[in-house]
C-alpha cells in the first residue's frame, strides 16, 4: 500500500529540489549580497509603489463581512434541512422543527444586538 | 422534575437576555448584567439538583446526563458565578482599558460572556460524542478568545488575546485531524460506539493511535500540560484576572472531564491501552516537572499562578495515568473541586488587594497581614491548600490521587510527584512570607465589598471542611440507583 504512495514522494522531492535549487543558483549566480533601497522595495509590476501595503481601514467593513458569513452559513445549514424536512418529520416530530427555530432564534438575537449596537449605522 | 439539557438551554438563553438588555437598557452603571447573571445562574444551579434523565431521547446519543456530567455541570456553574463576583471587583481595571463614549461603556458584555462560556463548559461535561465535543469546546474557545483580550486599550491584554487566538486555532485544527483519523479507522464519533468498535479492530493499531495523540494535543492545550503549555503563563497574565481564573479553572476542569470520558473509551483493549496510558505518563512527569520548576524564581504572583496551573495538570494526569484503579476517575473529580476552591479564593483576594496596591507582583502582598488581617488569611488558607498542607482540601485532592497511583503501581510518578510538592512548598509559602514577614509599603486598610467577603468566607470554611471531610463530593458523583443505565462503563 505504500508503494503507491511512492509518486507523491517523487513529487515531492521534485517540488523541494526545484525551490532549493533556484534559491542556491540564484545565490550563486546573481549579485545578492548587493542591497539598495530600490532592491528591498516591493515589487508591484514594475510601477514605484505608493503608501502602506497595509492600510488602515474602518472596522465597520469587518463587521458587515462578519454579518455576512454569519447569515451565509445559516442558509447553507438551512437548505440541507429544509430538504429533508418532509421525510424526517415522522420519526422526529416536532424535535426536528424546534432545533431549526431555536438556532434561527439564537442568530436573530444576536442579529438585533448587532442593530441594536450600530453596527449597520455608516454614519459616524 | 425536568431534563438536563434544559439547564444548557436555561443558561443560554440567560446570556442571550443579558445580551440584549446590555443593548438596550439606558442604564450607565452595568453593574446591574452582572447581578442579574449571578441571580440566574445561582437559580440554575438550584434547578440542577431536580432534573432527571428521559429513559429515550434522541439527544442521548450525543449527550450523558451521568453523575460525573451532572458535577461539572455544577462545577461550571459556580466558576462563573465566582467569576462574576471577581469581574463586578475587577470592573475598575477593565474600564480604564476600554474607554468609549461613557465611562461604562462595552463593560457589559464583559459580564454577558462568560455566562455563555459557561453553557459551552456543561455541554463539555456531558459530550459523548466527538461532534458535540467539538462544538462545546469551540464555544468555550472562541468566547475565551474575545475575554481574554478585552482590555483593548492594553497591550498586555492584547498580546495575550493574540496568542491564545493563535494557539487555539493552531490545537482545534489538531484536534479536528485527530477526529478524522479515529472517525476514519473506527467509522464512528461516539464514544461508546468507537470502544465497542476497537476490539474488533483489524490490522495495524497506528492510525487509531495516531488520531488519539493528535487529539490529546489539543486537550492538552486546554488543560495546559507540558508541552503544551507554552501560551500558559503570557496569557494568563496578560488577561483580565477575573478571565484568568476563568481559563485556569473552569477551561481546565472541562478539559479534564472530555480526556476522562476519551481515555474511559480506549481502555478496553490491552494493546491501545498500554499506549494510552504510556502517553498520560509522559505527560504527567514533563507537565510535573515543567510545571513546579518553572514556578520556582517567578515574582509575579499571576504568573506564579500560571505556572501553578500547570503544575496542577501534572498532578490531575497523574491520575489520568492511573486509569483502571478503583476511584481514579474520582480522585479527579476530587481534586479540581478543592482546586476551583483554592484558586478562585486566591484569585478574588488578589483582585480585592490588586485594586489598592496598584499590582499583581508578590511584592505587592508585602504586609498585607498588617493592611488587612482577613484577606491575608485567606490568602494563607489558599496557598497552604495549594501547597497541599493536611486539613485543607488540597491536601486531600494530592493524597487520592497517589492513592489510585500507588493501585496502579505508578511508582515512578509518585516519586517525581512528591517531590515537586516540596518544591511547591517552595514558592507558595514565598507569598505568605512577604504577606506576614515583609513591611507593608503603607499602612492604609483595604477592604472588600460584603458580598466578595462573603464569598470569601465561604471558600475559606469549604476548603477547611472538604479538608477533614471530603465525603460530600464523592456522594455526588456516585450513580443514583435511576441512573444507572447512562453511568460510565
Amino acid at each position: 500500500m505504500l508503494k503507491d504512495y511512492l509518486p507523491v514522494l517523487i513529487q515531492a522531492l521534485v517540488a523541494l529540489g526545484f525551490a532549493v535549487g533556484t534559491l542556491v543558483v540564484s545565490v550563486l549566480l546573481g549579485r545578492s549580497a548587493r542591497r539598495n533601497a530600490m532592491k528591498d522595495s516591493a515589487y508591484e509590476c514594475g510601477m514605484i509603489p505608493q503608501g502602506e501595503a497595509q492600510p488602515r481601514f474602518s472596522v465597520k467593513f469587518y463587521l458587515v463581512a462578519m454579518l455576512f458569513i454569519l447569515f451565509d452559513v445559516e442558509v447553507v445549514f438551512m437548505y440541507p434541512w429544509a430538504l429533508n424536512y418532509r421525510d424526517s418529520l415522522r420519526e422526529h416530530g416536532p424535535m426536528i422543527f424546534w432545533s431549526m427555530f431555536s438556532f434561527i432564534g439564537i442568530v436573530t438575537v444576536g442579529y438585533v444586538y448587532a442593530l441594536k449596537k450600530g453596527v449597520l449605522e455608516w454614519k459616524n | 422534575m425536568f431534563s438536563p439539557i434544559s439547564l444548557e438551554a436555561a443558561v443560554v438563553v440567560l446570556g442571550l437576555f443579558l445580551l440584549l438588555f446590555e443593548a438596550f437598557s439606558t442604564e450607565p452603571d452595568k453593574s446591574r448584567i452582572a447581578w442579574l447573571g449571578i441571580a440566574g445562574l445561582g437559580t440554575i444551579l438550584v434547578l440542577s439538583f431536580f432534573t432527571q434523565a428521559p429513559e429515550n431521547a434522541a439527544w442521548m446519543r450525543f449527550y450523558t446526563a451521568d453523575p460525573l456530567a451532572m458535577f461539572f455541570k455544577r462545577f461550571a456553574l459556580v466558576t462563573t458565578i465566582i467569576v462574576l463576583v471577581m469581574a463586578l471587583e475587577y470592573r475598575g481595571v477593565v474600564t480604564k482599558f476600554i474607554f468609549g463614549v461613557s465611562p461604562q461603556s462595552g463593560l457589559g458584555e464583559f459580564f454577558a460572556l462568560p455566562v455563555l462560556t459557561c453553557a459551552g463548559l456543561m455541554w463539555m461535561a456531558s459530550a459523548i460524542d466527538f461532534t458535540l465535543i467539538f462544538v462545546s469546546v469551540e464555544l468555550v474557545t472562541i468566547s475565551f478568545y474575545v475575554l481574554v483580550a478585552y482590555m483593548r486599550r492594553n497591550t498586555a491584554s492584547l498580546e495575550a488575546g493574540v496568542k491564545y487566538l493563535i494557539l487555539g486555532a493552531l490545537s482545534t485544527g489538531f484536534f479536528v485531524y485527530g477526529i478524522t483519523w479515529i472517525f476514519g479507522v473506527t467509522g464512528e464519533t461516539n464514544l461508546d460506539l468507537i470502544a465497542a468498535a476497537i476490539p474488533h479492530l483489524e490490522g495495524s493499531k497506528v492510525p487509531l493511535l495516531f488520531g488519539f495523540m493528535l487529539v490529546i494535543v489539543a486537550l492538552g492545550f486546554k488543560i495546559a500540560a507540558a508541552p503544551f503549555q507554552l501560551w500558559v503563563p503570557d496569557v494568563y497574565q496578560g488577561a483580565p484576572t477575573p478571565i484568568t481564573a476563568f481559563l485556569s479553572v473552569g477551561s481546565k476542569a472541562a478539559g479534564f472531564v472530555v480526556l476522562i470520558r476519551l481515555v474511559n473509551t480506549f481502555m478496553d483493549v490491552p494493546l491501545v491501552r498500554e499506549k494510552v496510558v504510556g502517553t498520560m505518563f509522559v505527560l504527567a512527569a514533563l507537565t510535573l516537572i515543567y510545571g513546579n520548576l518553572a514556578a520556582l524564581p517567578q515574582t509575579n504572583l499571576k504568573r506564579l499562578l500560571a505556572y501553578s496551573s500547570i503544575a496542577h495538570a501534572g498532578y490531575l494526569l497523574v491520575a489520568a495515568a492511573s486509569f483502571g484503579a478503583t476511584g481514579a476517575r474520582d480522585a479527579i473529580a476530587f481534586y479540581l473541586a478543592g482546586y476551583l476552591l483554592m484558586t478562585l479564593l486566591t484569585f478574588l483576594v488578589m483582585i480585592v488587594v490588586a485594586n489598592r496596591t496598584g499590582g499583581d507582583d508578590i511584592a505587592h502582598f508585602a504586609g498585607l497581614s498588617r493592611r488587612s488581617p482577613w484577606l491575608a488569611f485567606a490568602m494563607l488558607v489558599a496557598m497552604a491548600s495549594l501547597a497541599g498542607i493536611p486539613f485543607t482540601v488540597g491536601f486531600f485532592g494530592k493524597f487520592f490521587v497517589f492513592v489510585a497511583a500507588y493501585k496502579q503501581h505508578q511508582y515512578l510518578l509518585i516519586g517525581i510527584g512528591l517531590i515537586t510538592v516540596a518544591s511547591g512548598f517552595y514558592y507558595y509559602l514565598k507569598v505568605v512570607r512577604a504577606m506576614y514577614w515583609d513591611a507593608p509599603a503603607d499602612d492604609s486598610r483595604i477592604h472588600a465589598q460584603p458580598f466578595t467577603n462573603a464569598i470569601i468566607a465561604t471558600l475559606v470554611a469549604l476548603i477547611f471542611v472538604l479538608g477533614v471531610y471530603p465525603r460530600p463530593i464523592f456522594d455526588l458523583l456516585k450513580v443514583k440507583p435511576l441512573m444507572t443505565k447512562f453511568a460510565l462503563r
